[in-house]
């Protein structure tokens, strides 16, 4: 059994996470500030004055019994515990809240020093807190509600079952993420169908989430300048696209209105039907077309227009009193046409249209929680699964009063959850920014659940890691312009393997954890492919097919046999594609392999996969399997795929401690001290020794090692891959003075003498006594890893944070237990798990 | 003549008090006495090779590690300046030649977008962009009113096109992650744009009054919502208000100093607002709107892409029936009776002559104890390396730095040790050097050099020898 967290833990932490003491909810931007400003309204009012100085004697006994020794008036690590009334009070709240993360942490005491039990514990924690707290101090509430604080919920509590709290989310505005406001700009333009594949040039998204592997998407953001400054600039592009349209349509020429070849698009403002013509911005048209000004319910009517589209609802009676009033007075200025300019770019301004709004309606409950709105129910199960506004039935179930119930959300939910195609579409469209066709590759029948995954992962920041090609021995490539390189196509083939997965929906976690069934440049209709080719070259190779090297004229071709290449290459083929593919096949036959169908149109001769290195597969041993998945030695689960292993890798180096790191925390549900600042934390060099030596020698002392324990014996597992991802029994010690060989190659690597990997470990205080113990390699922990509730349900942790955008405290508990057993009893279903989450008290409920 | 010191002590004394720290710094004034540093980062296509900058009169032995490209250093003047920098002579003793920096992390080729200023490699993706650049961090230390200002001779060809050269476009700074800046590509919209405070244009008057209400409007119901709310939720609105608030406050602190603006709005001939101005005449024009941002202290920091690789070049001397392809001249074209060679020094006279305008007019300010140009760093620096198709392996710069500034390196030739050889160092040393000197303590700005990685050569850090 794991240790049981001692109780001054629970209830400090139980304590602070309960609706009791309100949440500090930093922002992103200026988190200090804001957490100055919520403590300040919670914990120290001008009501509540900052008390003088003064330490209780039972603290005061417990600092000395167990700290005093060490932390004297001349304390180890200059850090004095037994004069804490003679420090400036920014050095005093300076050790007091070293002294709760060492505590919160048990980095101290040493644990071969005598232990203070769990109640002197709690004495002193509540103590140091309450001192920090009422100078709105503690770092320790900084970071609970971010996404680096996620783990400091106790793990145990939460699943445990006695928590009678109901749970429920604090009122919020949570800040849109880039996909939802380029969608929220496209409602604007009200584009549908194909046409929300508009360009629209003048956009500039002003939110960015934070690059890292975990959940990015937290409500905890807040508009600030910067994001403002876009927003102006991006309200008056929309503004003046629309009104643009609309000057043209009454005779101004397109290219006057728009004097920018490269930035001439524009909304439509009729349905281009002669027959029964409908003018699609009639309500800004009267505006424009009218020589005097506009009638009261003519602004009306456009400022209603265009709320309904920007901000889908009506203008409460003041605001379209107010905006009337903007109107008018532009109006007075410039005339019609700048009083509609000014309303278009004034709702755009609106926080409203960039932030999601969640605050509850009607009576509240006995536990003083209000049910979401009809509205704001629709929108938060819209945004919950994909990117876009509530879809029509949705909106109409809220409309019809079909939206208030477990069961409503329930049906709504599980219509888009188990349905193959109504959010069929790309991944994270971020990431393919310019270059769709090949974002098309990147696609999920749940692009939001599958974004999950991805994120928690993070193997997308593989892209991220940027390397040296020579290092790889040339096959590797760096993206760059018009190219995602090697990561990327790392990254589609991790892709498909999460997506094969979610979709087979049994047992998700273990299988994503533990499946060595991957995808290596896979095609669609690849046995048809292959077939072609070996048809072309059987019956082409005792045929003079190539062409004359002095000539470089091609061989003249029969229309029969011109027919038969295109059936089998492309439709317009001819002699010279012919070449190519015969040398393709022969590179290939050469080597005893059937032709890879691996190819872009026009295609390059025989490598074609030089990612498939980082697999460890390559001709001439790789026989290219049509079928695929398929199973590839050495590989266990998305742990072991080369986009994990690069995204969590250095540029020249493997990276063990952040590995561990990541493992400690996603998947162990555990908490890892931020690096102190300082600490200048750098592996030294050392050309005889590997990486795992050199990280030793930087990481063992002890007061080094109290943290990196935690990290390195999880991560060192890994060794047995490179920073390619390729696995690896021996080790370059890549230093200019152990070259045994230079490359002949342009882009070849150098040879270096070598070392024996060494990936084994020891694992202790996982929290899960069957992960604990001597641990062989990566293959054999992973192993334990998927057998492991601990990591189930910290995978179901950060699922709730993905969904709820929020840490998860303690009253959520009931949701979280919920969710573990919808996903234990439906045979491993995450969508089991979704349909739980979007149907909880948490996702419901505001307070 | 404007004097800055002196419009600050006036502001105070016709007030009765002291000003305001915010005001101070609002204006470009840090502390009472020491006025903010100054930046200038003016760069271009490629086509600024190194072998252009080596001063024609070092010694044998100097020339000799010249063409090695080891490491030496010599005191400008000594030596005859190559003749493409005639214009530029007279502020010898201001100037440093600065030689084997390297960029290999940056994108290179035809095309760079910010990656000379963010030292990364930058393309078309907005994901490419990972942090502000070096100008932009200079900015937020020495802040102003405007913040930051880009001035640019847009490309209208090759990959990097901008459909409206004499519009607002995405320049080539960025103001943080996957956020590219703005500039200006004509001095008309400059003018336009940044001097409506003080423009008597009836119709830019009423643009910039109807924006003012739209300010007034969103603050206020901004605002007001926050006033309705509590906690966090109130703190995320007024966020938002404080920034709409922060925009109208600069405006006034703009509408403020119209005295001080109005004395130094450019009088720029209509030559420099017609739409089909020569690329010549829109860097002089450009140049003017620099000196009048800067000396009327609305910023401390200008970025000005004086060309890029698809800027069509007209109005060139000896070229002026010419449109100059730079393109073309990367790949040895003549034009007119010019070959590539001399072409390129057409253009790099022209930005030489841009230069000494800057210099000098900053010089005859008076600031201190002494002029703005004690208190000012020009860069001028190729956006792509050492030739047309680069690897970044060398980086060459013209520095220009005031008696006040805090790299000690002006009136050198500086070669430093080439790529690869222990000692080498970067772009992103020379800008962490910048930073550091300013009190920016980053270790290290821009990102790392995988091939100087692999050769385990330091690559981090300032360059120690240029603090001054």
């Amino acid at each position: 059994m794991p240790e049981p967290r001692p109780a001054y833990l629970r209830r400090v932490t139980q304590t602070m996470l309960q609706h009791d003491i309100p949440r500090p909810r930093p922002s992103r931007t200026s988190l200090a500030m804001l957490v100055l400003m919520t403590s300040a309204a919670s914990t120290a009012t001008a009501a509540d004055p900052v008390k003088p100085f003064s330490m209780p004697k039972d603290v005061a006994t417990v600092l000395s019994t167990y700290c005093g020794s060490c932390h004297d008036e001349n304390g180890k690590g200059n850090v004095s515990l037994t004069q804490l009334d003679k420090l400036k009070i920014n050095e005093r709240l300076d050790v007091l809240n070293k002294v709760h993360e060492q505590t919160f942490f048990k980095l101290m005491p040493p644990a071969k020093s005598e232990q203070p039990g769990p109640s002197e514990l709690a004495i002193l924690n509540k103590w140091v807190l309450a001192e920090l707290r009422q100078h709105n101090a503690s770092k320790f509430d900084e970071k609970v509600t971010t996404p680096t604080g996620g783990n400091f919920v106790d793990h145990d509590l939460l699943f445990r079952g006695d928590m009678k709290d109901k749970p429920y989310t604090p009122t919020r505005r949570w800040l849109v993420n880039p996909q939802i406001y380029h969608n929220r700009v496209l409602d604007v333009f009200d584009l549908k169908g194909k046409d929300r594949a508009t360009n629209l040039s003048g956009i500039v998204n002003p939110f960015t989430l934070p690059e890292r592997s975990g959940v990015r998407d937290y409500d905890v953001a807040s508009l600030d300048g910067s994001h403002f400054v876009a927003m102006q600039a991006n309200a008056t592009w929309v503004a003046n696209k629309i009104v643009g349209s609309l000057r043209i349509k009454l005779g101004e020429a397109p290219d006057k209105v728009f004097p920018n070849p490269k930035d001439r698009w524009y909304p439509k403002s009729d349905n281009g039907d002669k027959k029964n013509p409908v003018k699609l911005l009639a309500p800004f048209e009267a505006i424009l077309a009218k020589k005097t000004p506009p009638t009261d319910e003519e602004l009306t009517a456009a400022i209603q227009f265009h709320f309904e589209r920007a901000l889908h609802r009506k203008a409460a009676p003041s605001e379209l009193q107010n905006y009337q009033s903007l109107m008018r007075s532009a109006i007075e200025l410039g005339g019609n046409i700048e009083g509609l300019r000014r309303m278009l770019i004034a709702v755009l301004l609106e926080s409203e249209f960039v932030y999601r709004v969640e605050l509850g309606a009607g009576t509240p409950d006995q536990f003083g929680r209000k049910q979401l709105s009809p509205a704001e129910a629709s929108s938060a199960i819209a945004y919950a699964l994909s990117d876009r506004a509530p879809d029509e039935p949705l909106m109409q179930a809220a409309r019809d009063g079909r939206l208030n119930t477990k069961q409503d959300y329930e049906r709504e939910v599980r219509r888009l959850v188990f349905s193959d195609t109504l959010l069929r579409g790309e991944i994270d469209g971020t990431l393919h920014e310019i270059y769709p066709s090949y974002s098309k590759n990147n696609i999920s029948s749940q692009p939001k659940i599958h974004r999950f995954f991805r994120e928690f992962f993070g193997y997308p920041l593989a892209t991220r890691v940027f390397k040296d090609v020579e290092r790889s021995d040339g096959y590797y490539q760096s993206p760059g312009r018009g190219t995602y390189g090697t990561p990327g196509q790392l990254i589609r083939e991790a892709d498909l393997f999460v997506e094969h997965c979610l979709t087979k929906d049994k047992n998700v976690f273990e299988a994503i954890l533990t499946s060595n069934e991957f995808y290596v440049a896979p095609r669609d209709n690849a046995e048809a492919k292959i077939a072609g080719l070996n048809e072309l070259y059987d019956r082409f190779k005792d045929t003079n097919w190539q062409i004359d090297p002095k000539t470089k004229t091609p061989p003249k071709m029969s229309d029969e046999d011109l027919s038969f290449i295109r059936k089998r290459l492309n439709y317009n083929s001819d002699a010279r594609d012919l070449a190519v593919a015969m040398k393709h096949v022969e590179h290939f036959r050469k080597a005893g392999l059937t032709p890879h169908p691996v190819w872009s149109y026009p295609f390059h001769i025989g490598h074609l996969t030089p990612h498939a290195n980082s697999y460890n597969l390559a001709p001439p041993t790789w026989k290219y399997p049509a079928q695929q998945p398929f199973a590839v030695d050495h590989r266990k689960g998305i742990l072991t795929h080369p986009a994990w292993l690069i995204a969590h890798s250095e540029n020249s180096a493997t990276d063990p401690v952040r590995r561990g790191k990541w493992i400690r925390e996603k998947l162990l549900a555990g908490t890892v001290p931020d690096v102190p600042i300082t600490v200048d934390a750098v592996i030294p060099e050392d050309p005889h020794k590997t990486l795992r030596d050199r990280l030793a020698m930087a990481t063992s002392k002890q007061e080094c090692w109290k943290c990196h324990q935690q990290m390195n014996p999880l991560g060192l597992a890994f060794e047995i891959y490179d920073d390619f991802g390729r696995y690896r029994t021996m080790e370059s010690l890549e230093h200019p003075s152990n070259i045994v060989a230079k490359a002949k190659a342009k882009y070849g690597a150098d040879t270096y003498k070598t070392a024996p990997v060494v990936a084994s470990s020891r694992l202790d205080g996982t929290g899960d006594l069957a992960l604990d113990g001597e641990v062989k390699d990566a293959l054999e922990l992973i192993d334990r890893l998927a057998k492991s509730k601990r990591v189930r349900q910290s995978i179901i942790r950060h699922a709730f944070r993905y969904f709820l955008g929020r840490n998860e405290m303690l009253s959520d508990s009931q949701t979280l237990i919920d969710a573990d057993n919808a996903y234990v009893q439906s045979g491993g279903s995450f969508k089991a798990v979704v349909v739980s989450l979007l149907t909880s008290d948490s996702f419901m409920f505001r307070k | 003549m404007f004097d800055r010191r002196r419009f600050l002590g006036a502001s105070a004394s016709a007030s009765g008090m002291m000003l305001a720290p915010w005001l101070q710094n609002a204006l470009g004034a840090p502390s009472p006495g020491k006025p903010p540093m100054r930046f200038i980062f003016m760069h271009k296509g490629n086509g600024l090779f190194p072998s252009v900058l080596v001063p024609p009169s070092l010694s044998p032995a100097d020339a000799d590690k010249e063409q090695a490209k080891d490491a030496f250093s010599v005191d400008l003047n000594k030596h005859q300046l190559p003749d493409w920098m005639k214009p530029i002579a007279a502020h010898k003793s201001n100037m440093s030649i600065l030689q084997g920096l390297s960029g290999k992390m940056c994108q290179t080729g035809h095309h760079t977008w910010q990656s000379s200023l963010g030292v990364y490699k930058a393309n078309e993706k907005l994901t490419s962009i990972k942090w502000a650049t070096v100008d932009f961090e200079l900015a937020r230390m020495f802040p102003s009113p405007l913040s930051h200002l880009e001035l640019a001779c847009f490309p209208t060809g090759g990959g990097n096109a901008r459909g409206n050269i004499n519009g607002i476009e995405t320049g080539f700074s960025a103001r943080g992650p996957q956020q590219p800046n703005l500039a200006y590509g004509s001095p008309k919209i400059a003018l336009r744009e940044l001097f409506k405070v003080v423009y008597n244009n009836k119709s830019d008057q009423v643009e910039y009054n109807l924006e003012r209400k739209v300010l007034e409007f969103t603050a206020g119901k901004q605002s007001s919502l926050a006033g309705n709310l509590n906690g966090v939720e109130r703190t995320k609105v007024a966020n938002y208000a404080d920034s709409v608030e922060e925009v109208r406050a600069r405006n006034g602190r703009l509408e403020k100093m119209a005295d001080v603006i109005r004395k130094h709005l450019p009088t720029l001939d209509a030559k420099y607002l017609a739409d089909d101005i020569t690329t010549v005449d829109r860097q002089r024009g450009h140049v003017e709107i620099l000196l009048a941002t800067l000396i009327s202290g609305m910023t401390n920091v200008v970025a000005f892409t004086a060309d890029e690789l698809g800027t069509p070049y007209t109005g060139l001397n000896r070229l002026e029936k010419e449109t100059v392809n730079l393109h073309d001249v990367g790949h040895n074209k003549g034009f007119g009776d010019l070959k590539a060679d001399e072409v390129r020094t057409e253009v790099r006279l022209q930005h030489m002559s841009l230069i000494n305008t800057i210099v000098t007019r900053l010089k005859v300010v008076p600031e201190g104890d002494g002029n703005m140009f004690d208190n000012t760093t020009l860069l001028y620096f190729p956006d792509n390396g050492e030739t047309h198709h680069s690897s970044g392996v060398e980086w060459p710069f013209l520095v220009f730095t005031g008696r006040n500034t805090k790299l000690n390196i002006a009136g050198r030739y500086i070669r430093l040790p080439k790529h690869g050889k222990e000692g080498h160092k970067t772009l992103g040393n020379l800008y962490t050097t910048i930073l550091n000197a300013y009190g920016n303590p980053i270790p290290h700005y821009g990102d790392l050099d995988l091939a100087l990685e692999k050769m385990k050569i330091d690559q981090k850090g300032p360059i120690r020898e240029f603090l001054a």
